[in-house]
Parts: structure tokens; C-alpha cells; sequence
């Protein structure tokens, strides 16, 4: 669901059992002689070599292969990464990047092992609540009722828009504004207002949203707006429950 | 005859060619930096290029025939860039394709890819701006650290003149306790714990000598040399010979004056002490001729 493009790619899993580093590795072109060399007598030095015996096949070429995961252990929090103690395992070319060279993590021992309760997120539920909330920060959450039927605004409401976009969520973490929004009511077309977001019961986090007015007779719509989370647009008058 | 020729009776075992260590100021370098020459340009490095066969002896799967297994490494080429970064090993190979049955064979030389990245020592407490190969990366995460991976592997497998250069300079400061985390002190505990142990394999004088290339080692004998032996001009040495004759003189004309007439600044008693003095004397009798 959330696509981290920040800090470190897909795939960060954190490691039960680490295993011991293989130290015989060859990154790089592996030759062999088309034509063996010829034999040298016992107590002499190097025979001469012809030409032939410089024709080399290629075994394998390692940069094109796929390297196994660096496994590291965080020495502080790191945010959509994780906390302090943390085994993690990444592509190497990115736990050295940006996670050793910047001293976050060092690399695990080989006899290392953390048990969850080791790990200490710092005053965070998680090391992926912050991105959650920067996610949310940035959208415009687009809220689709109905033109025709009366309704006012329920959690699940907010909750399938939030669906829509691609975050799954519970009622319970829905806080709406206190005072109740009814419809259908076009003066309300297209205003702001913003709910709260509560994330792991911890942090929470506005959300703007957007009220759309929708009808199931194709003729009774509204005209489309292209891209309408681009437009400025006024805050819907209703007191808002700051966070 | 073995008398007549330069190596003397050493000819009888065998006509061994002159080293950079038998003549000039190659032969007054110390044992020191002959066993990092030795661990750097002797000893076999690590097969990176080729994977070398086991045992002693193969058959050959179709023949039968068995066959003495020797593996003889590919030859590589390191130009002067390979000594401005970490290569871990790797090399230029210079050599053919045969890419057709029926073609003449193709020159071709395999080159590793090089990339700049970045490498940090603990010991010295920074950042540094590399070029490396992967594999030099890869060595790195072995052994959980550059300055582990440049303590434990051999010259021989370093190769390059900036590797051996920063070894040199780990090795000193870890005989100096890690100056450069003097502001943590726990840290530079906990440093020189972990990495002290690679300083047992060397002597004060080795680490002195560890890393140099030929020409620098040859310009810090030169330079000790030098030192020892110390050449003033001979301006000084016949001028300070002079004063103390000088002294001596008026030393002993104190001894007269105390007796007789006679001061200290009195040129009668030069000339009464030195005979050849009074001949130079401008003020003096002109002698007749």
C-alpha cells in the first residue's frame, strides 16, 4: 500500500536468524583458459606461455548478479525503517548508503539476535506511523455523496473515500468535526474540512477532505473538475476539533 | 672462477640475479621493510580472475589421461590509477576472444567496473571519497568494516598504493591510541579494544616501514642517512679549531701574566706562543729579503 520512494526500497523484513558472512566472493569477471597452459617440470620456474594459452572463456561475470541482503542492526530510530536494535536486512548497495555511511546502523554481529520487545521505536507506535501520516498530509481526501438522498457524514463515509485511495482503516480511528454535516446541500459543493486520523491508537494526524456531490442519473450530475485536489477552495464554516 | 664474478662463491648454488635489495641504498633498507615487500610483492594474492582447481592430480573425463593439476594465475595489469583507489584485487586482463571456431582469435581486455563511493574508518574517525569496485565493497561487508578489511587482508591482496597508504596510517594511530577520538574517550576505548589486536603482528619498526613503496622507502633511508651522519663545512669545523687554539693561547699567557707583565688582549704573547703568527703580522718588522 504505501510505496516508501524516500529512504530505502521494498523489501525490509527484519531477520530472525542471521547467517555467517561468506567471505570467499568473487565480484567480478571469472576467466578460464580456452587453451590449458603447458605443464612445468618439478624445481623450475614458469614456462613460457604461447598465445593460444592467453584465449580466455568467460565463467561468469558476478556484477550481473543478484547480491544477497546486507543484514545491519540500527543504532537509533529510523523513521520507515526501524527502531534502535532493530536486525534489518536490505539490498546492500542501500543499508550501506543510507544506513551505515550515515551512522544509523552498524553491521550485526554474527551471533546477534533481538527479540522484539529489545527494540525501542522512540515515543513512535512504529517506524512506519510517521510515513502513514506524511502520507496522509499530502492527499486531498475527495468525499463522493449522494446529490439526491438526504444523509449526514458518518465515519464509514470517510472510511470507504479513504478506501478508494488506497488506506484501510477502522471507524474507530475516525474523528469527524463535532458539528454534523448534512445533505444533500450544494453551498457545501466542493469546501474543506478536516477529520482526524488516529494511527496504532497513538498518533493522529488532520486530514483535509473535500465534499463532492454525486448522482446516479447521469444528467443530474455535476460537471467533471479535472484534477479538482489542485484548485483552491474555501474551508467549509464549521468549527474544526484541532488535534 | 666463481672467485671472479661479483657474487663470488654464492655462484656455486646457482647464478642468481642482482635485486633492488642487493645494490645501493636498496641494501642498507632493514629486514623490516623487506618482510612488507616480500607480503606485498612475493606472496600469491587470492585467485580473483580464475577459480582455482583442487587437489593434485585430474583425469581427464574423456581420455582417462591424468594430469599434474598446477593452477597458474591469469597475469594481470594494474595501471597507476589502480593505486588511487581500493580495488580489492581485481585487475586489467589482457587477452583473447575466441568468439568463433573457424575466426582468428580477438584482443580483448577485461576491465573492472569502477565506481566512487564512499568508505569510513573508525580508527580515524572519516569519511572517505573512493574509487572501488564491488568487490571491494563486498570485502568490505565481510569483514563488518574497512578498517577490519584492511587490517586482516594481506599487501598482496591490497595491492594499491592508497589501501596500503591508509593501513600504514591506521597502524600508527592505533600506536598512538586513536588520536582522533580524543574528544570521546569512551569510544576510543572501545575502538582500540576492538582493533589493538592487529597490532600484535607488528613491530614498532615494521609499522614504520609498512606501506612505503620502493621509492619512498629508498627516501626515508636516504634521509636517515643523512641524519646520522651529518656533513658541516670545513669553514666551521677550521674556524671553531682556530678559537679553541686561540683560547688555549690566552689561556696560557693568563698563566704567564700572572707571574710577569702581560694581558689578556696582548698580541706579544701570541707571538711569543705562535711563532708563525708573528710572520703574518702586518704591523710587524718588515723582514728583509
Amino acid at each position: 500500500m504505501f510505496c516508501n520512494k524516500f529512504l530505502l526500497p521494498r523489501g525490509l523484513t527484519p531477520i530472525s536468524q542471521i547467517l555467517p558472512a561468506n567471505l570467499q566472493k568473487r565480484t567480478t569477471f571469472i576467466l578460464k583458459r580456452k587453451w590449458q597452459e603447458p605443464l612445468r617440470k618439478k624445481g623450475y620456474g614458469r614456462r613460457d606461455l604461447r598465445a593460444k594459452n592467453f584465449v580466455y572463456d568467460l565463467v561468469e561475470d558476478t556484477l550481473v548478479k543478484k547480491q544477497k541482503n546486507l543484514s545491519v542492526t540500527l543504532t537509533q530510530y529510523v523513521e520507515s525503517v526501524g527502531g534502535q536494535g532493530e536486525v534489518i536486512s536490505a539490498k546492500p548497495n542501500a543499508a550501506y548508503n543510507k544506513l551505515i555511511l550515515p551512522g544509523y546502523a552498524k553491521y550485526t554481529d554474527a551471533q546477534q539476535t533481538t527479540e522484539k520487545k529489545d527494540i525501542d521505536y522512540a515515543e513512535h507506535s512504529s517506524p512506519f506511523a510517521q510515513r502513514t501520516i506524511n502520507m496522509l498530509n499530502r492527499i486531498t481526501l475527495g468525499v463522493v455523496m449522494n446529490k439526491d438522498v438526504p444523509w449526514v457524514l458518518e465515519p464509514w463515509h470517510i472510511r470507504v473515500s479513504l478506501r478508494k485511495v488506497g488506506f484501510y482503516c477502522d471507524d474507530s480511528c475516525i474523528t469527524l468535526p463535532s458539528t454534523p454535516i448534512k445533505g444533500p446541500d450544494l453551498d457545501i459543493e466542493n469546501k474543506d474540512f478536516y477529520v482526524t486520523i488516529t494511527i496504532n491508537n497513538k498518533e493522529k494526524t488532520e486530514l483535509k477532505c473535500r465534499i463532492h456531490h454525486w448522482s446516479t442519473d447521469p444528467s443530474n450530475r455535476l460537471p467533471y473538475v479535472f484534477e479538482h485536489w489542485k484548485q483552491e477552495s474555501e474551508p467549509l464554516n464549521i468549527p474544526s476539533d484541532q488535534v | 672462477m666463481a672467485a671472479c664474478t661479483p657474487q663470488g662463491p654464492n655462484l656455486l648454488s646457482g647464478f642468481k640475479r642482482l635485486t633492488r635489495f642487493d645494490t645501493g641504498l636498496g641494501a642498507q633498507l632493514p629486514e623490516a621493510y623487506k618482510k612488507f615487500w616480500r607480503e606485498w610483492k612475493i606472496q600469491q594474492p587470492t585467485a580473483v580472475h580464475y577459480i582455482p582447481k583442487e587437489g593434485r592430480w585430474e583425469r581427464d573425463p574423456v581420455t582417462g589421461e591424468v594430469r599434474a593439476i598446477q593452477n597458474t594465475p591469469l597475469p594481470l595489469i594494474f595501471p597507476p590509477e589502480s593505486d588511487d583507489g581500493i580495488w580489492g584485487g581485481e585487475g586489467i586482463i589482457k587477452g583473447f576472444q575466441k568468439r568463433h571456431p573457424q575466426k582468428r582469435r580477438v584482443p580483448h581486455f577485461w576491465v573492472p567496473v569502477l565506481r566512487r563511493s564512499v568508505v569510513f574508518s573508525a580508527i580515524l574517525n572519516q569519511h572517505m571519497s573512493v574509487t572501488v569496485t564491488d568487490r571491494a565493497i563486498n570485502l568490505i561487508h565481510d569483514n563488518r568494516g574497512l578498517d577490519h578489511y584492511l587490517l586482516k587482508t594481506p599487501a598482496c591482496d591490497l595491492r594499491s598504493t592508497l589501501a596500503l597508504g591508509i593501513k600504514r596510517k591506521l597502524l600508527q594511530a592505533l600506536q598512538e591510541g586513536c588520536p582522533a577520538l580524543n574528544d570521546s574517550p569512551t569510544k576510543q576505548k572501545a575502538v582500540y579494544s576492538e582493533y589493538s589486536k592487529y597490532l600484535e603482528q607488528y613491530t614498532p619498526e615494521e609499522v614504520e616501514w609498512y606501506g612505503l613503496t620502493f621509492l619512498e622507502a629508498i627516501k626515508k633511508i636516504q634521509a636517515k642517512i643523512r641524519e646520522e651522519s651529518k656533513v658541516s663545512p670545513h669553514k666551521i669545523e677550521f674556524r671553531s679549531k682556530l678559537i679553541e687554539e686561540l683560547k688555549k693561547a690566552n689561556i696560557k699567557a693568563v698563566g704567564s701574566g700572572e707571574e710577569g707583565e702581560g694581558g689578556l688582549d696582548d698580541t706579544s704573547n701570541i707571538q711569543a706562543t705562535s711563532s708563525w703568527f708573528s710572520k703574518v703580522n702586518p704591523f710587524g718588522k718588515k723582514q728583509e729579503t
